[in-house]
C-alpha cells in the first residue's frame, strides 16, 4: 500500500463506518425534526467517503474491491466510529460527532495544501459541510449538558467514547512518508495536541470531566491496523451480507453529470 | 420598529414576503401593512411579524443542500427507468428538474 | 359554519385555519392527517432496513435519503394535522406507540430482504404518489401545501423504487424467482392499499363531501392498476392467480375479484390487532420511549429559556 492510499483509506474508512453507525438513528431520533438533521450529516458523511473511495477508483480500485469484498481486518478506521449505540443513548452520537467532527476539520484542514491535487482539490466540498456537524454537535452538547440525567449521560458517553477517540491519531505504517510527501501538511502528534487544545477547554467549560489522555485505558484495538473491536466486525457482516447473496456483477452508480 | 409582511393573494396559495412596514405596535402594523402591501395587489390576507422575531440563515453560513453530489435524490438520476407511465411521476420529475437546475445554478 | 355549508362551499384548498368550521370536519380531517402522518413513521420502520442492506455506496445513499424524506413527510403532515385544533403532534405521536393511531395496512407486515425493497418502494409508494396526487386538490389547505412538497418529492422515491426492481429482474434467475415469490405475498396487500371497495368504506362518503378526498378508493385502485400491472409484467412478474384480476379490452380496465382479498385480515388490521401490528407498533413504542428522556430535557431548556421573558 503506498503512503497515498494508506492515507485516503484512513479518511474514507473513517467516514463510510460513522456514517453507517449514524443511519442506525433513523426513525429512532429523539423527535422528527433531530431525526432528519442527524439524517443528514450521516449522508454527508457517506458522501465524503464516497470522494475518497473515488480517488482510489481512479488508481484502479473497483468499489467491490474498497467495500463489498474487502476484508473487515483490512478496514481502517478508527474504532470510535465503529461503537455500536445502545439502544436510546443519544448522547453517544452528539459526543461521537463532535469528537470526530472537531478531529474532522482539524484535518482536513492540514489537507488543504496536499501536494496530491486530487486531495487538495476535494476537500473544500467537506469543510463547506463540516461546519453544521460541529455546529449541530455543539448545540446538543451545551443543552444536554444542563439537564441532570442528560449531563450523566453525556459524561457516561464521553467517558466511554474518549479512548476510543484517541485512536483517530493513531499513526499507521505509512506516517512518516504521509509527512513527507507533502500528503498531510501536518503530522498527526501535531493534530492530536491541537484537537486537545479545543476539545478539552470546551468540554470541561460545559461541566464535564475529560479523561487524562496520557493515563487512560486505552483500548486494545486500534483501529488504524485492521484491529477492531468485536462491533465492527457484526456491522461489516450485516452490511455485506445482501450484497453476497445477490451477487449482481456491479455495484450500481447513481451520479449527476458534474459529479 | 419594523415589521415584515407576508401576503396571500389568493385562499390556498402560500403567503409570501412582500415588504415590511414602521410602526409602533403590532395594531398600528396591521393597519399600515393593509394599506402600503394590499392595496393594489390581490390579497386574500396578510401576515405581519416583528423584523426582530424574524430568525435568517443564509449561504454565506450554511451549504443548503450540501455541496457534495446528491444527484441520488433526485428523479432524473434514474434513467434506466421512464417516468411517463403515470402523470404524477413525470410531474414530480419536472419539477425535480428544474429545481435541480436552479439549485446547480446557484 | 355548519356542515351543509362546509358541504356546499368544499373545493379545492376551500378551508384554512380561519375558518371556523364544524368539529365533524376538523375531526375527519384529523383522522384522515393523522392516518397519513402516522403512515409515514411506520413505513420508515420497514424501510430503515434497506438502507443497511443496499448492495452499492450510491444505493444506500438513496435508501437513507428516502427514508429521512418521509420522514420530513410526517413532519409536515403532523403539522398540517394540528392546524386543525384537534390534536398536538405530541398526542397524535402517543395515540401511535398506543396503539391507538392508525396507518397504512401495508406497513403492518415486517420485512426482511432487499427483494422487499421494490415492494414498498416501487408498488407501495407508486400507491401512495398517486393517492397523493389527487390530494393537492383537497378542502383542508395545509393539507394540500404539505401535498405540494410531499409530491415533489416523491418522483425520487417512485423511480428508486423501479429502478431496483428493474435491477433485480435483469439478474440471476434465483434472483427473479425471489423476487416473483415476494411479489406473490404482497401483491394482494397492495392490492388493497386503496382500502375496502367505496360500498364497504366508512368514511369515504363524508370524506368526498366536505371535499377531503377528491377521488373514490375504487377510482384511486383503478388507475393504480392501469399503471402499475403493466409495469410489472414488463420487468416479467406475473401477477399471482388470487386475486383474480382480468383486463377487460372494451373498457380498458382492470376487473378484480374483490371478493378474492383476505378482508378479515384488512379489517384486523385496521384495527391493530394484527400479529404484525404487534411487531411494528411495539418496536415504535420501544424505541420512542428509550430516548423520552431526551424530549423531556429539552422542554426543561425550552421552559428555561421561556422563563426571564415570562417574568417581565
Amino acid at each position: 500500500m503506498t503512503p497515498l492510499e494508506e492515507l485516503l483509506f484512513r479518511l474514507a474508512d473513517d467516514e463510510y463506518v460513522i456514517a453507517e453507525r449514524y443511519t442506525e438513528w433513523q426513525i429512532y431520533a429523539p423527535t422528527i425534526e433531530s431525526d432528519l438533521a442527524l439524517a443528514n450529516i450521516a449522508q454527508d458523511e457517506f458522501g465524503h467517503a464516497r470522494l475518497w473511495y473515488d480517488v482510489l477508483e481512479e488508481r484502479g480500485y473497483e468499489e467491490k474491491d474498497l467495500l463489498w469484498e474487502r476484508d473487515p481486518e483490512d478496514f481502517r478506521h478508527s474504532t470510535l466510529c465503529e461503537l455500536a449505540f445502545e439502544e436510546g443513548d443519544w448522547a453517544d452520537p452528539v459526543v461521537r460527532s463532535y469528537l470526530y467532527d472537531t478531529a474532522e476539520r482539524l484535518r482536513l484542514e492540514a489537507l488543504v495544501d496536499s501536494s496530491e491535487p486530487a486531495i487538495a482539490g476535494r476537500v473544500g466540498k467537506l469543510l463547506s459541510e463540516e461546519n453544521y456537524h460541529r455546529e449541530h454537535a455543539q448545540s446538543w452538547l451545551e443543552r444536554l449538558a444542563e439537564g441532570n440525567e442528560s449531563h450523566h449521560r453525556v459524561q457516561a458517553a464521553l467517558d466511554r467514547l474518549f479512548p476510543h477517540a484517541l485512536s483517530i491519531f493513531e499513526p499507521g505504517e505509512q506516517e512518516k512518508e504521509i509527512v513527507s510527501q507533502g500528503l498531510r501538511t501536518e503530522s498527526l502528534d501535531d493534530l492530536r495536541e491541537e484537537w486537545f487544545e479545543i476539545t478539552i477547554p470546551y468540554l470541561e467549560s460545559l461541566g464535564l470531566s475529560v479523561p487524562e489522555p496520557e493515563e487512560v485505558a486505552r483500548p486494545d484495538a486500534r483501529g488504524r491496523d485492521g484491529s477492531h473491536t468485536a462491533d465492527w466486525f457484526d456491522l461489516h457482516e450485516s452490511f455485506t451480507a445482501t450484497y453476497h447473496e445477490l451477487g449482481f456483477d456491479q455495484p450500481t452508480r447513481l451520479r449527476g453529470e458534474g459529479a | 420598529m419594523i415589521w415584515e409582511v407576508f401576503r396571500q393573494a389568493k385562499p390556498g396559495k402560500y403567503h409570501q414576503h412582500c415588504g415590511n412596514v414602521h410602526a409602533p405596535d403590532r395594531e398600528m402594523a396591521k393597519l399600515f401593512a393593509q394599506i402600503q402591501h394590499g392595496r393594489r395587489m390581490q390579497t386574500n390576507s396578510l401576515w405581519v411579524v416583528p423584523q426582530e422575531e424574524v430568525s435568517e440563515v443564509d449561504s454565506d453560513e450554511a451549504a443548503f443542500g450540501g455541496a457534495t453530489d446528491k444527484a441520488y435524490r433526485w428523479a432524473m438520476t434514474y434513467n434506466r427507468v421512464d417516468a411517463s407511465f403515470a402523470a404524477e411521476v413525470e410531474e414530480s420529475e419536472e419539477e425535480q428538474r428544474e429545481a435541480a437546475k436552479a439549485q446547480e445554478e446557484a | 359554519m355548519d356542515i351543509e355549508e362546509v358541504k356546499e362551499r368544499a373545493g379545492p384548498r376551500a378551508f384554512s385555519p380561519k375558518d371556523d368550521l364544524p368539529e365533524e370536519y376538523r375531526k375527519a380531517a384529523t383522522r384522515m392527517i393523522q392516518f397519513h402522518a402516522n403512515s409515514e413513521v411506520m413505513g420508515g420502520y420497514l424501510d430503515k432496513q434497506f438502507t443497511r442492506q443496499a448492495p452499492s455506496l450510491d444505493r444506500k445513499l438513496a435508501c437513507t435519503a428516502k427514508v429521512q424524506d418521509e420522514i420530513g413527510h410526517a413532519q409536515l403532515l403532523y403539522r398540517a394535522a394540528e392546524t386543525l385544533g384537534v390534536k398536538t403532534r405530541e398526542e397524535m405521536l402517543d395515540e401511535l406507540e398506543a396503539g391507538e393511531g392508525k396507518f397504512l395496512n401495508c406497513f403492518h407486515y415486517p420485512v426482511d430482504s432487499w427483494y422487499e425493497a421494490p415492494m414498498i418502494d416501487f408498488f407501495v409508494d407508486g400507491g401512495a404518489m398517486r393517492r397523493q396526487a389527487t390530494l393537492k386538490a383537497t378542502s383542508w389547505e395545509p393539507y394540500a401545501h404539505a401535498m405540494d412538497k410531499v409530491c415533489f418529492e416523491e418522483g425520487f422515491h417512485v423511480k428508486h423504487g423501479e429502478d431496483i426492481l428493474r435491477e433485480l429482474m435483469g439478474s440471476s434467475r434465483a434472483n427473479q424467482e425471489k423476487v416473483q415469490k415476494t411479489f406473490d405475498v404482497w401483491w394482494p396487500r397492495i392490492v388493497q392499499f386503496f382500502g375496502p371497495p367505496n360500498k364497504d368504506s366508512k368514511h369515504n362518503d363524508f370524506a368526498q363531501q366536505v371535499g377531503l378526498k377528491t377521488v373514490s378508493n375504487d377510482e384511486l385502485r383503478q388507475a393504480f392498476l392501469n399503471a402499475y400491472i403493466p409495469k410489472a409484467e414488463k420487468y416479467g412478474l406475473e401477477l399471482p392467480e388470487v386475486p383474480k384480476i382480468e383486463y377487460d379490452e372494451r373498457s380498458e380496465r382492470y376487473e378484480l375479484e374483490y371478493d378474492d382479498l383476505d378482508w378479515e385480515e384488512f379489517w384486523t388490521i385496521a384495527k391493530n390487532d394484527f400479529q404484525g401490528s404487534d411487531e411494528q407498533i411495539g418496536s415504535r413504542r420501544k424505541r420512542h420511549e428509550a430516548v423520552a428522556w431526551v424530549r423531556e430535557s429539552m422542554d426543561a431548556w425550552e421552559t428555561s429559556q421561556r422563563a426571564p421573558q415570562a417574568a417581565d
